[in-house]
């Protein structure tokens, strides 16, 4: 075949890909008979409620000297560990405040950290285009420096966000700039999987998160600056089981919602999204109008351990806390005492639901938590 | 092939297009295999439930779990909960 003959079907094939998703859209409008605020609504639910000494901050854990970038919780509850611009990873105990270890980075250019399941080892990746494994139990140097007991090389590109597999300190997932999500398997160092990349379908762009479902860990969700969040089943790397668009603009964080059914998602449009795992279907919008100014981005989200708070931070330094089923903010936590200077770049809860770590570019960690 | 924020693909192959003949055979092929994915996708979408049985089941699921974030929420509540707020343990002290 020649190559105009090739061109003159590259451009039929493009059209008839996007009148089947232009198809696909109406045909799953049909099927948005409400959306989550519609139906809680209809069943006579009211929007939670905070008095003004409900939810505060009980810890501020000071020690970075830079912007933090990502932070991570125990499964055992009190622990964290944060990745700051400083280039250090630092682990506090966050019930006394006190720092357990404040590592050294070889490449101080890190993006992303995550505790392992059993809490003795963390990782961490950025510019470097590396995941690097740290035992807990190894001493450090004076200047702070531990060596790395695994380094996971093999991305072409900033490694974003990492998580490990629920319950297997053994296996990890990496998002990175290169397109690809990565299963890896520590003991070896090398990659199990690879979602996505040059001869696979996959993201079309820059991957920025990952969330692994925690009642089903072969799932997994990735968003990224395609504007989509892609759901993949370790099993298969060959193509992604769903597709989710909606959002536009980067999706710079998705997470999944407790019950492990839906996920939620937030972006550079100023949105999170709520979406459905088995049907595809996006359940909710939480949108706070801005007027004329661009709405400020969303950079990161937790849900509460029952679902019904939405806690998104977001680059002009608020964060919110929504009402997931009534889609209405119900309180900015950065409006409150003792709230973050910055933007709020990370946060997350601990394992138990009873505490929010957030992290901001003021430096700072700020745990919160419901004052009974 | 690339993407717009929209979703949809824009075919970059035109008159000024230097990409040789295995690139755009390549990208014919994922266009071919997009193609079967959403035609999938299309058929699935028949004995799809709608969007208010979700929900439903993400109502029930909300209100079952006890969450210690909310001011007022089912039990059972668990007293270590509470820890953020007491004070720091002493080993010796006025009490």
């Amino acid at each position: 075949m020649s190559v105009a003959e090739l061109k003159e079907r590259h451009m039929a094939a493009t059209e008839t890909v996007n009148s089947l998703r232009d198809r696909l859209r109406q045909q799953r409008l049909l099927l948005l008979d409400t959306d989550v605020a519609g139906y809680a609504r209809s069943q006579g639910k009211t929007p939670v409620t905070f008095g003004p000494t409900d939810l505060v901050c009980c810890r501020t854990l000071q020690g970075h000297t830079g912007k933090v970038h990502s932070l991570d919780w125990t499964p055992e509850r009190n622990r964290i560990v944060s990745a700051s611009q400083d280039g250090r990873l630092i682990v506090w105990n966050a019930l006394t405040s006190q720092k357990t270890h404040a590592i050294k980075l070889p490449c101080a250019w890190v993006m992303t950290c995550a505790f392992s399941p059993n809490g003795q080892s963390v990782a961490c990746g950025g510019l470097d285009s590396m995941c690097s494994i740290f035992n807990l139990n190894t001493q450090t140097d004076n200047d702070g420096s531990m060596p790395v007991s695994r380094m996971l090389s093999g991305h072409k590109g900033y490694v974003s966000s990492c998580q490990y597999v629920p319950d297997e300190d053994t296996h990890l997932i990496t998002a990175s700039g290169d397109h690809t999500c990565v299963l890896w398997d520590i003991t070896t160092g090398l990659r199990t999987s690879v979602f996505g990349g040059e001869f696979q379908s996959g993201h079309t762009s820059d991957v920025v998160s990952v969330s692994i479902n925690g009642s089903n860990s072969r799932m997994f969700v990735s968003g990224s600056c395609d504007s989509t969040a892609r759901l993949w089943d370790t099993r298969v790397a060959s193509r992604a089981v769903r597709t989710f668009h909606g959002h536009e603009g980067d999706v710079n964080t998705v997470k999944f919602f407790p019950d492990g059914n839906r996920f939620g998602t937030g972006s550079d449009d100023g949105t999170c999204r709520l979406f459905d795992i088995r049907t595809g279907h996006q359940l909710q919008v939480y949108n706070q109008p801005h007027g004329d100014n661009e709405a400020p981005h969303v950079t990161s989200i937790a849900f509460s351990i029952s679902g019904r708070l939405l806690f998104a931070g977001y680059t002009n330094g608020d964060c919110y806390v929504w009402d997931t089923l009534l889609a209405q903010v119900v309180l900015d936590l950065g409006s409150l005492q003792n709230s973050h200077d910055g933007r709020i770049s990370c946060l997350g809860l601990s394992a138990d639901g009873s505490a929010l770590c957030t992290g901001s570019w003021d430096t700072n960690l700020k745990t919160t938590s419901v004052d009974k | 092939m690339q993407t717009g924020s929209s979703g949809e693909v824009r075919s970059v192959v035109g008159a000024t297009d230097t990409r040789g003949k295995h690139r755009i055979s390549a990208e014919l092929k994922r266009l071919e295999q997009e193609t079967r994915f959403l035609e999938e996708e299309f058929e699935q979408l028949e004995k799809l439930e709608r969007a208010s049985a979700s929900c439903k089941e993400l109502l029930i699921n909300i209100e079952t779990r006890p969450d210690p974030l909310l001011p007022v929420t089912n039990g059972p509540v668990n007293p270590t909960w509470d820890r953020w707020f007491e004070g720091p343990q002493e080993s010796s002290g006025c009490r």
